[in-house]
Protein backbone atom coordinates (compact mmCIF):
# COMPACT_ATOMS: atom_id res chain seq x y z
CA UNK A 1 0.00 0.00 0.00
CA UNK A 2 1.37 3.22 -0.74
CA UNK A 3 1.32 5.91 1.70
CA UNK A 4 1.19 9.52 0.97
CA UNK A 5 2.05 11.67 4.26
CA UNK A 6 0.58 15.27 4.50
CA UNK A 7 1.72 17.92 6.20
CA UNK A 8 -1.06 19.40 8.85
CA UNK A 9 -1.65 22.66 7.20
CA UNK A 10 -1.82 20.59 3.82
CA UNK A 11 -4.04 18.64 4.63
CA UNK A 12 -6.66 21.68 6.46
CA UNK A 13 -6.47 23.63 3.58
CA UNK A 14 -7.32 19.97 1.19
CA UNK A 15 -10.23 19.82 3.36
CA UNK A 16 -11.26 23.39 3.50
CA UNK A 17 -10.92 23.34 -0.92
CA UNK A 18 -12.99 19.82 -0.79
CA UNK A 19 -15.74 21.42 1.57
CA UNK A 20 -16.34 24.25 -0.34
CA UNK A 21 -15.98 22.31 -4.09
CA UNK A 22 -18.95 20.29 -2.33
CA UNK A 23 -21.03 23.28 -1.69
CA UNK A 24 -20.45 24.40 -5.41
CA UNK A 25 -21.26 21.35 -6.57
CA UNK A 26 -24.36 21.09 -4.64
CA UNK A 27 -25.45 24.42 -5.72
CA UNK A 28 -25.03 23.72 -9.10
CA UNK A 29 -27.16 20.28 -9.02
CA UNK A 30 -30.09 21.98 -7.26
CA UNK A 31 -30.04 24.76 -9.56
CA UNK A 32 -29.91 22.52 -12.59
CA UNK A 33 -32.35 19.75 -11.66
CA UNK A 34 -34.87 20.74 -9.53
CA UNK A 35 -37.17 24.83 -9.02
CA UNK A 36 -34.84 26.38 -7.00
CA UNK A 37 -32.82 27.58 -10.61
CA UNK A 38 -35.91 29.48 -10.89
CA UNK A 39 -34.86 31.48 -7.57
CA UNK A 40 -31.37 31.89 -7.92
CA UNK A 41 -28.80 31.23 -10.42
CA UNK A 42 -26.36 28.58 -10.76
CA UNK A 43 -22.21 29.01 -9.07
CA UNK A 44 -21.73 29.06 -12.55
CA UNK A 45 -23.21 32.10 -13.97
CA UNK A 46 -22.62 33.98 -10.56
CA UNK A 47 -18.35 33.33 -10.78
CA UNK A 48 -18.61 33.95 -14.28
CA UNK A 49 -20.26 37.27 -13.53
CA UNK A 50 -17.71 38.19 -10.47
CA UNK A 51 -14.79 37.18 -13.41
CA UNK A 52 -16.50 39.58 -15.52
CA UNK A 53 -17.17 42.60 -13.23
CA UNK A 54 -13.11 41.95 -12.03
CA UNK A 55 -12.12 43.23 -15.01
CA UNK A 56 -15.19 44.86 -16.56
CA UNK A 57 -17.18 46.83 -14.92
CA UNK A 58 -20.67 47.16 -12.39
CA UNK A 59 -22.22 50.65 -12.18
CA UNK A 60 -19.19 53.01 -12.70
CA UNK A 61 -16.58 51.02 -11.59
CA UNK A 62 -15.39 47.30 -11.78
CA UNK A 63 -15.63 44.70 -7.98
CA UNK A 64 -11.84 45.12 -7.22
CA UNK A 65 -13.07 49.33 -6.84
CA UNK A 66 -16.05 48.53 -5.29
CA UNK A 67 -14.38 46.62 -2.95
CA UNK A 68 -11.16 48.95 -2.21
CA UNK A 69 -14.15 51.91 -1.06
CA UNK A 70 -15.10 49.38 1.48
CA UNK A 71 -12.07 48.48 2.35
CA UNK A 72 -10.97 52.24 2.61
CA UNK A 73 -13.33 53.00 4.78
CA UNK A 74 -13.69 50.22 6.92
CA UNK A 75 -10.02 50.56 7.70
CA UNK A 76 -9.64 54.49 8.39
CA UNK A 77 -12.79 53.84 10.99
CA UNK A 78 -10.98 51.15 12.18
CA UNK A 79 -7.80 52.74 12.57
CA UNK A 80 -9.06 55.84 14.21
CA UNK A 81 -11.86 53.17 16.62
CA UNK A 82 -8.98 51.01 17.25
CA UNK A 83 -6.61 53.72 18.42
CA UNK A 84 -8.95 55.02 20.76
CA UNK A 85 -9.92 52.22 22.16
CA UNK A 86 -7.04 51.19 22.86
CA UNK A 87 -5.77 54.54 24.72
CA UNK A 88 -9.10 54.78 26.55
CA UNK A 89 -9.23 50.75 27.76
CA UNK A 90 -5.57 51.11 28.97
CA UNK A 91 -6.23 54.51 30.86
CA UNK A 92 -9.40 52.49 32.06
CA UNK A 93 -7.45 49.44 33.04
CA UNK A 94 -4.46 51.24 34.42
CA UNK A 95 -6.10 54.39 36.75
CA UNK A 96 -9.44 54.19 38.79
CA UNK A 97 -10.10 57.96 38.24
CA UNK A 98 -9.83 57.01 33.65
CA UNK A 99 -11.95 54.50 34.73
CA UNK A 100 -14.52 56.52 37.32
CA UNK A 101 -14.92 59.41 34.22
CA UNK A 102 -14.92 56.95 31.52
CA UNK A 103 -17.01 53.68 32.81
CA UNK A 104 -20.62 55.48 32.87
CA UNK A 105 -20.61 56.62 29.70
CA UNK A 106 -19.11 53.14 28.21
CA UNK A 107 -21.74 51.47 29.86
CA UNK A 108 -24.32 53.33 27.85
CA UNK A 109 -22.70 53.82 24.37
CA UNK A 110 -21.73 50.09 24.38
CA UNK A 111 -25.35 48.48 23.65
CA UNK A 112 -26.25 50.68 21.00
CA UNK A 113 -25.67 49.22 17.76
CA UNK A 114 -23.71 50.95 14.98
CA UNK A 115 -26.23 50.79 12.08
CA UNK A 116 -28.59 53.13 15.36
CA UNK A 117 -26.69 55.80 14.09
CA UNK A 118 -26.82 55.95 10.76
CA UNK A 119 -29.59 58.79 10.46
CA UNK A 120 -27.70 61.01 13.11
CA UNK A 121 -24.48 60.03 11.15
CA UNK A 122 -26.07 61.66 7.86
CA UNK A 123 -27.39 64.60 9.63
CA UNK A 124 -23.78 65.30 11.29
CA UNK A 125 -21.87 64.20 8.53
CA UNK A 126 -24.10 64.68 5.63
CA UNK A 127 -23.80 61.57 2.91
CA UNK A 128 -19.87 61.51 1.95
CA UNK A 129 -17.10 59.52 3.61
CA UNK A 130 -17.02 60.72 6.81
CA UNK A 131 -20.35 59.71 8.03
CA UNK A 132 -19.34 56.15 6.70
CA UNK A 133 -15.71 56.62 8.64
CA UNK A 134 -17.93 57.53 11.73
CA UNK A 135 -20.33 54.51 12.12
CA UNK A 136 -17.06 52.79 11.37
CA UNK A 137 -15.02 54.02 14.04
CA UNK A 138 -18.51 53.58 16.87
CA UNK A 139 -18.45 49.44 15.02
CA UNK A 140 -14.97 48.88 16.27
CA UNK A 141 -14.31 50.98 19.44
CA UNK A 142 -16.55 49.51 21.98
CA UNK A 143 -15.31 46.23 21.62
CA UNK A 144 -11.26 47.56 21.36
CA UNK A 145 -11.92 49.20 24.52
CA UNK A 146 -14.12 46.15 26.39
CA UNK A 147 -11.00 43.97 25.83
CA UNK A 148 -7.50 46.71 26.52
CA UNK A 149 -9.93 47.63 29.82
CA UNK A 150 -10.37 44.02 31.03
CA UNK A 151 -6.29 43.08 29.51
CA UNK A 152 -4.93 45.76 31.40
CA UNK A 153 -6.83 45.47 34.50
CA UNK A 154 -6.41 42.28 34.72
CA UNK A 155 -2.38 41.98 34.62
CA UNK A 156 -0.53 39.60 36.66
CA UNK A 157 -0.12 41.30 40.65
CA UNK A 158 2.60 38.98 40.99
CA UNK A 159 4.12 40.11 37.78
CA UNK A 160 3.59 43.58 38.45
CA UNK A 161 5.75 42.68 41.91
CA UNK A 162 8.15 41.20 40.29
CA UNK A 163 8.62 44.46 37.92
CA UNK A 164 9.09 46.66 41.13
CA UNK A 165 11.29 44.28 42.82
CA UNK A 166 13.73 44.60 39.90
CA UNK A 167 13.27 48.13 39.79
CA UNK A 168 11.02 49.66 37.49
CA UNK A 169 9.08 52.46 38.18
CA UNK A 170 5.35 53.25 37.50
CA UNK A 171 5.61 54.11 34.01
CA UNK A 172 7.97 51.33 33.04
CA UNK A 173 5.75 49.28 34.90
CA UNK A 174 2.76 49.81 32.31
CA UNK A 175 4.84 49.65 29.53
CA UNK A 176 6.71 47.16 30.15
CA UNK A 177 4.17 44.86 31.76
CA UNK A 178 0.20 46.14 31.77
CA UNK A 179 0.79 46.71 28.18
CA UNK A 180 1.95 43.65 27.03
CA UNK A 181 -0.29 41.63 28.92
CA UNK A 182 -2.73 43.22 27.41
CA UNK A 183 -2.13 42.43 23.88
CA UNK A 184 -3.88 39.21 23.54
CA UNK A 185 -7.37 40.39 24.93
CA UNK A 186 -6.14 43.72 22.49
CA UNK A 187 -6.34 41.25 19.44
CA UNK A 188 -9.08 39.62 20.65
CA UNK A 189 -11.36 42.50 20.34
CA UNK A 190 -9.83 44.08 17.23
CA UNK A 191 -10.73 41.15 15.21
CA UNK A 192 -14.55 41.45 16.57
CA UNK A 193 -14.26 44.37 16.06
CA UNK A 194 -12.48 44.04 12.43
CA UNK A 195 -15.91 42.00 11.72
CA UNK A 196 -18.18 44.48 12.93
CA UNK A 197 -16.51 47.38 10.60
CA UNK A 198 -17.19 45.17 7.80
CA UNK A 199 -20.59 44.39 8.28
CA UNK A 200 -21.19 48.09 9.44
CA UNK A 201 -19.63 49.51 6.35
CA UNK A 202 -22.18 47.38 4.28
CA UNK A 203 -25.08 48.82 6.17
CA UNK A 204 -23.98 52.04 5.61
CA UNK A 205 -23.34 51.83 2.17
CA UNK A 206 -26.42 50.16 1.57
CA UNK A 207 -28.35 53.03 3.27
CA UNK A 208 -26.48 55.30 1.24
CA UNK A 209 -23.66 55.71 -1.38
CA UNK A 210 -22.41 55.82 -5.02
CA UNK A 211 -20.06 53.12 -4.85
CA UNK A 212 -18.54 50.18 -2.36
CA UNK A 213 -19.65 46.50 -2.14
CA UNK A 214 -23.17 47.29 0.10
CA UNK A 215 -23.96 49.82 -3.14
CA UNK A 216 -23.32 46.46 -5.71
CA UNK A 217 -25.87 44.53 -3.67
CA UNK A 218 -28.47 47.19 -3.01
CA UNK A 219 -28.65 48.44 -6.60
CA UNK A 220 -28.25 44.89 -7.45
CA UNK A 221 -32.04 44.62 -5.58
CA UNK A 222 -33.07 47.48 -6.84
CA UNK A 223 -32.79 46.33 -10.43
CA UNK A 224 -33.81 42.95 -10.01
CA UNK A 225 -30.57 41.64 -10.83
CA UNK A 226 -30.16 38.82 -8.64
CA UNK A 227 -26.76 38.04 -10.25
CA UNK A 228 -25.42 40.83 -8.85
CA UNK A 229 -26.61 40.33 -5.75
CA UNK A 230 -24.90 36.88 -5.49
CA UNK A 231 -21.54 38.18 -6.69
CA UNK A 232 -21.76 40.94 -4.33
CA UNK A 233 -22.72 38.78 -1.31
CA UNK A 234 -19.62 36.41 -2.69
CA UNK A 235 -17.31 39.44 -3.18
CA UNK A 236 -18.28 40.67 0.16
CA UNK A 237 -17.13 36.91 1.72
CA UNK A 238 -13.56 36.64 0.37
CA UNK A 239 -12.66 40.23 1.51
CA UNK A 240 -13.65 39.37 5.00
CA UNK A 241 -11.75 36.10 4.82
CA UNK A 242 -9.08 38.12 3.22
CA UNK A 243 -9.48 40.03 6.38
CA UNK A 244 -9.82 37.94 9.48
CA UNK A 245 -6.75 35.97 8.30
CA UNK A 246 -4.66 39.05 8.07
CA UNK A 247 -5.87 39.71 11.83
CA UNK A 248 -4.82 36.23 12.59
CA UNK A 249 -1.75 36.57 10.63
CA UNK A 250 -0.70 39.76 12.56
CA UNK A 251 -1.89 38.33 15.92
CA UNK A 252 0.45 35.26 15.64
CA UNK A 253 3.45 37.60 15.24
CA UNK A 254 3.13 40.11 17.83
CA UNK A 255 1.73 37.29 20.20
CA UNK A 256 4.33 34.87 19.57
CA UNK A 257 4.94 34.53 23.30
CA UNK A 258 1.42 33.24 23.82
CA UNK A 259 1.87 30.24 21.51
CA UNK A 260 4.17 27.61 22.62
CA UNK A 261 6.54 26.03 19.86
CA UNK A 262 3.91 26.95 17.03
CA UNK B 1 27.04 22.22 64.11
CA UNK B 2 26.31 24.07 67.12
CA UNK B 3 23.07 24.94 68.37
CA UNK B 4 24.23 27.97 69.79
CA UNK B 5 23.45 30.89 67.45
CA UNK B 6 26.26 32.74 66.59
CA UNK B 7 26.32 36.75 67.12
CA UNK B 8 28.19 37.97 63.79
CA UNK B 9 29.07 41.53 63.55
CA UNK B 10 27.59 42.92 60.80
CA UNK B 11 23.69 42.32 59.73
CA UNK B 12 22.48 42.98 55.95
CA UNK B 13 18.92 42.01 57.08
CA UNK B 14 17.45 42.67 60.48
CA UNK B 15 13.86 41.63 61.29
CA UNK B 16 13.05 43.12 64.51
CA UNK B 17 10.32 41.61 66.37
CA UNK B 18 8.23 41.48 63.12
CA UNK B 19 4.58 40.57 63.39
CA UNK B 20 1.44 40.20 60.30
CA UNK B 21 -1.88 39.67 60.32
CA UNK B 22 -4.83 39.56 57.62
CA UNK B 23 -8.42 40.37 58.05
CA UNK B 24 -9.97 37.08 58.56
CA UNK B 25 -13.21 36.17 56.08
CA UNK B 26 -15.19 35.48 59.08
CA UNK B 27 -14.45 39.25 60.76
CA UNK B 28 -11.44 39.64 63.28
CA UNK B 29 -7.77 39.06 62.02
CA UNK B 30 -5.92 35.74 61.51
CA UNK B 31 -2.49 35.89 62.61
CA UNK B 32 0.60 34.79 60.45
CA UNK B 33 3.62 36.51 61.47
CA UNK B 34 4.41 36.43 65.36
CA UNK B 35 7.45 38.15 67.41
CA UNK B 36 10.22 36.80 64.81
CA UNK B 37 13.25 38.55 64.87
CA UNK B 38 15.55 37.37 62.84
CA UNK B 39 19.09 38.23 61.54
CA UNK B 40 21.18 37.87 58.57
CA UNK B 41 25.37 38.59 57.54
CA UNK B 42 26.66 39.72 54.52
CA UNK B 43 26.52 36.59 52.12
CA UNK B 44 24.94 34.47 54.39
CA UNK B 45 22.83 31.42 53.09
CA UNK B 46 19.52 31.35 55.31
CA UNK B 47 17.14 28.72 55.05
CA UNK B 48 13.67 29.26 56.72
CA UNK B 49 12.17 25.90 56.97
CA UNK B 50 8.48 25.20 58.40
CA UNK B 51 5.74 22.56 57.88
CA UNK B 52 2.48 23.65 56.55
CA UNK B 53 1.51 26.93 54.39
CA UNK B 54 1.41 29.55 56.83
CA UNK B 55 3.60 32.28 57.16
CA UNK B 56 7.13 31.38 55.59
CA UNK B 57 6.04 33.15 52.11
CA UNK B 58 4.46 35.94 54.16
CA UNK B 59 7.57 36.51 56.14
CA UNK B 60 9.31 36.31 52.32
CA UNK B 61 7.28 39.16 51.33
CA UNK B 62 7.62 41.13 54.18
CA UNK B 63 11.39 41.33 53.65
CA UNK B 64 10.96 41.76 49.91
CA UNK B 65 8.70 44.87 50.74
CA UNK B 66 5.16 43.40 48.51
CA UNK B 67 3.91 43.56 52.65
CA UNK B 68 3.88 45.60 54.84
CA UNK B 69 4.19 44.50 58.89
CA UNK B 70 1.43 44.92 60.89
CA UNK B 71 4.55 45.26 64.31
CA UNK B 72 8.20 45.48 64.33
CA UNK B 73 10.10 46.82 61.54
CA UNK B 74 12.59 44.99 58.94
CA UNK B 75 15.91 46.96 57.76
CA UNK B 76 17.98 46.20 55.16
CA UNK B 77 21.23 47.39 54.68
CA UNK B 78 20.28 49.61 58.13
CA UNK B 79 17.17 50.92 55.93
CA UNK B 80 13.62 50.60 56.84
CA UNK B 81 11.91 48.47 53.62
CA UNK B 82 8.64 50.10 52.50
CA UNK B 83 8.12 48.86 49.05
CA UNK B 84 9.96 46.77 46.83
CA UNK B 85 13.34 48.03 45.63
CA UNK B 86 16.33 46.46 43.30
CA UNK B 87 18.51 45.39 46.22
CA UNK B 88 15.93 42.73 47.85
CA UNK B 89 15.42 39.96 44.60
CA UNK B 90 12.94 37.52 44.90
CA UNK B 91 12.84 34.16 43.03
CA UNK B 92 9.10 33.38 43.50
CA UNK B 93 7.87 29.65 43.60
CA UNK B 94 5.66 30.19 40.21
CA UNK B 95 8.86 31.76 39.21
CA UNK B 96 6.43 34.96 38.09
CA UNK B 97 9.13 35.36 34.60
CA UNK B 98 7.58 37.84 32.25
CA UNK B 99 5.93 35.33 29.67
CA UNK B 100 6.24 37.99 26.49
CA UNK B 101 9.79 38.33 26.98
CA UNK B 102 12.80 35.68 25.99
CA UNK B 103 15.42 34.25 28.55
CA UNK B 104 17.35 37.38 27.45
CA UNK B 105 14.81 39.75 27.86
CA UNK B 106 14.03 38.75 31.58
CA UNK B 107 17.77 38.21 32.54
CA UNK B 108 18.06 41.68 31.42
CA UNK B 109 15.07 42.98 32.70
CA UNK B 110 16.55 44.63 36.04
CA UNK B 111 19.63 46.72 34.13
CA UNK B 112 17.01 47.82 31.13
CA UNK B 113 15.18 49.17 33.66
CA UNK B 114 18.18 50.76 35.44
CA UNK B 115 18.97 52.77 31.77
CA UNK B 116 22.02 50.18 31.41
CA UNK B 117 23.11 50.46 27.66
CA UNK B 118 22.29 47.94 25.16
CA UNK B 119 25.37 45.97 24.82
CA UNK B 120 27.16 46.39 28.35
CA UNK B 121 23.29 44.62 29.97
CA UNK B 122 23.32 41.91 27.04
CA UNK B 123 27.06 41.01 27.97
CA UNK B 124 26.29 40.89 32.00
CA UNK B 125 22.56 38.98 31.28
CA UNK B 126 24.88 36.67 29.46
CA UNK B 127 27.14 36.05 31.94
CA UNK B 128 24.42 34.76 34.64
CA UNK B 129 22.03 32.97 32.00
CA UNK B 130 25.84 30.98 30.98
CA UNK B 131 26.62 30.68 35.16
CA UNK B 132 22.59 28.93 35.37
CA UNK B 133 23.17 26.77 32.57
CA UNK B 134 20.99 28.01 30.01
CA UNK B 135 23.47 28.82 26.77
CA UNK B 136 21.37 28.33 23.77
CA UNK B 137 17.96 29.19 25.20
CA UNK B 138 18.94 33.23 25.27
CA UNK B 139 15.63 33.49 22.49
CA UNK B 140 13.24 30.80 23.73
CA UNK B 141 10.00 32.54 25.41
CA UNK B 142 9.06 30.94 28.88
CA UNK B 143 6.24 28.73 27.44
CA UNK B 144 9.14 26.79 25.17
CA UNK B 145 10.93 25.89 28.43
CA UNK B 146 10.41 23.65 31.40
CA UNK B 147 9.67 24.09 34.93
CA UNK B 148 13.27 23.53 35.88
CA UNK B 149 14.72 25.93 33.02
CA UNK B 150 11.87 28.71 34.22
CA UNK B 151 13.52 28.65 37.06
CA UNK B 152 17.09 29.33 36.37
CA UNK B 153 15.64 32.02 34.75
CA UNK B 154 14.06 33.62 37.35
CA UNK B 155 17.38 32.70 39.31
CA UNK B 156 19.60 34.40 36.53
CA UNK B 157 16.94 37.22 36.51
CA UNK B 158 17.53 38.17 40.15
CA UNK B 159 21.20 37.81 40.45
CA UNK B 160 21.87 40.12 37.33
CA UNK B 161 20.57 42.61 38.96
CA UNK B 162 22.72 42.70 41.84
CA UNK B 163 20.65 42.79 44.78
CA UNK B 164 22.20 42.81 48.30
CA UNK B 165 20.10 40.26 49.07
CA UNK B 166 18.12 37.24 47.68
CA UNK B 167 14.81 36.07 48.75
CA UNK B 168 13.81 32.37 47.73
CA UNK B 169 10.65 31.73 48.58
CA UNK B 170 10.21 27.70 47.50
CA UNK B 171 11.79 28.08 44.36
CA UNK B 172 11.98 24.37 43.83
CA UNK B 173 8.53 23.41 45.41
CA UNK B 174 6.84 22.99 42.14
CA UNK B 175 9.19 20.94 40.79
CA UNK B 176 9.68 16.74 40.27
CA UNK B 177 11.92 14.86 42.69
CA UNK B 178 14.67 14.55 39.98
CA UNK B 179 15.18 18.40 38.69
CA UNK B 180 14.64 19.72 42.25
CA UNK B 181 18.05 17.95 43.34
CA UNK B 182 19.55 19.04 40.10
CA UNK B 183 18.44 22.71 40.79
CA UNK B 184 19.67 22.53 44.68
CA UNK B 185 23.08 21.71 43.16
CA UNK B 186 22.96 23.83 40.49
CA UNK B 187 22.03 26.63 42.82
CA UNK B 188 24.71 25.66 45.61
CA UNK B 189 27.36 26.01 42.39
CA UNK B 190 25.85 29.77 41.70
CA UNK B 191 26.06 30.43 44.57
CA UNK B 192 29.65 29.42 45.43
CA UNK B 193 30.77 30.74 42.53
CA UNK B 194 29.05 34.31 43.55
CA UNK B 195 28.28 34.69 47.09
CA UNK B 196 25.15 36.33 48.10
CA UNK B 197 22.89 36.67 50.82
CA UNK B 198 20.05 34.72 50.36
CA UNK B 199 16.88 34.14 52.66
CA UNK B 200 15.92 30.85 51.26
CA UNK B 201 12.23 29.28 52.00
CA UNK B 202 11.79 25.74 52.02
CA UNK B 203 9.46 22.83 53.25
CA UNK B 204 11.97 20.29 52.14
CA UNK B 205 14.48 19.20 55.43
CA UNK B 206 17.25 17.61 52.45
CA UNK B 207 16.73 20.87 50.92
CA UNK B 208 17.30 23.41 53.75
CA UNK B 209 20.66 21.30 55.01
CA UNK B 210 22.40 20.98 51.76
CA UNK B 211 22.23 24.87 50.62
CA UNK B 212 22.03 26.57 53.90
CA UNK B 213 24.62 28.18 56.55
CA UNK B 214 22.05 28.48 59.07
CA UNK B 215 18.64 26.93 59.11
CA UNK B 216 15.53 28.46 60.96
CA UNK B 217 13.19 26.46 62.12
CA UNK B 218 10.02 28.15 62.32
CA UNK B 219 6.36 26.86 63.64
CA UNK B 220 3.06 26.79 61.93
CA UNK B 221 0.44 29.22 61.97
CA UNK B 222 1.55 31.93 63.33
CA UNK B 223 4.81 31.42 62.60
CA UNK B 224 7.27 31.63 65.57
CA UNK B 225 10.97 30.78 65.63
CA UNK B 226 10.93 27.58 67.55
CA UNK B 227 15.22 26.86 67.11
CA UNK B 228 17.80 27.64 64.66
CA UNK B 229 20.51 25.22 63.33
CA UNK B 230 24.24 26.47 62.18
CA UNK B 231 25.35 24.01 59.38
CA UNK B 232 29.07 23.79 59.63
CA UNK B 233 29.75 21.29 56.68
CA UNK B 234 31.74 21.55 54.63
CA UNK B 235 29.94 22.12 50.80
CA UNK B 236 28.95 20.11 48.18
CA UNK B 237 27.37 18.17 51.20
CA UNK B 238 26.78 14.12 51.00
CA UNK B 239 22.96 13.94 51.13
CA UNK B 240 23.93 10.65 53.19
CA UNK B 241 26.85 11.39 55.06
CA UNK B 242 26.19 10.72 59.09
CA UNK B 243 26.45 14.35 60.24
CA UNK B 244 24.13 15.41 57.23
CA UNK B 245 21.81 11.95 58.30
CA UNK B 246 22.05 12.99 61.75
CA UNK B 247 21.17 16.80 61.46
CA UNK B 248 17.97 15.70 59.16
CA UNK B 249 16.83 13.48 62.06
CA UNK B 250 17.39 16.00 64.90
CA UNK B 251 15.47 18.96 62.77
CA UNK B 252 12.61 16.38 61.80
CA UNK B 253 11.93 15.34 65.65
CA UNK B 254 11.54 18.61 66.54
CA UNK B 255 8.99 19.47 64.38
CA UNK B 256 7.14 16.01 65.03
CA UNK B 257 7.33 16.43 68.89
CA UNK B 258 5.20 20.14 68.28
CA UNK B 259 2.49 19.39 65.31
Amino acid sequence: MMKIRLSRGMIDVLSGAASIGCFLLLWLALTRHTGLGELIPGPDVVLAALFKGLFGKVGRHGILVHAGYSLARVLAGFAIGGAAGVVIGLSMGWSRFAEAVFQPLYRVVRPIPPIAWIPISIIWFGLGESAKVFLIFLASFANVTLNAWSGARDADRQLIGAARMLGANQRQIFLTIVLPSAVPQIFAGLQVAMSNSWATVLAAEMVRSSEGLGWMIVTGMSNNDIVQILSGIVAIGVVGFVLSVAMRKAEALLCRWNHGGR
Amino acid sequence: MSLEPRRPVEHVIECENIGKSFPAPGGGRREVVRGITLRARENEFLALFGPGQCGKTTLINLIAGLDSVTSGRVLVNGETVREPGPERGVVFQSTAIFPWLTTMGNVEYGPRMAGMGRAERRRKAQRYIDLVGLRGFENAFPVQLSGGMKQRVGIARVYCNEPRVMLMDEPFGALDAQTRYLMQEELRRVWEAEKRTVVFVTNNIEEAIYLADRIVVLSNCPATIKREYAIDLPRPRNYVSPEFLGLRKEITSIMDSTL
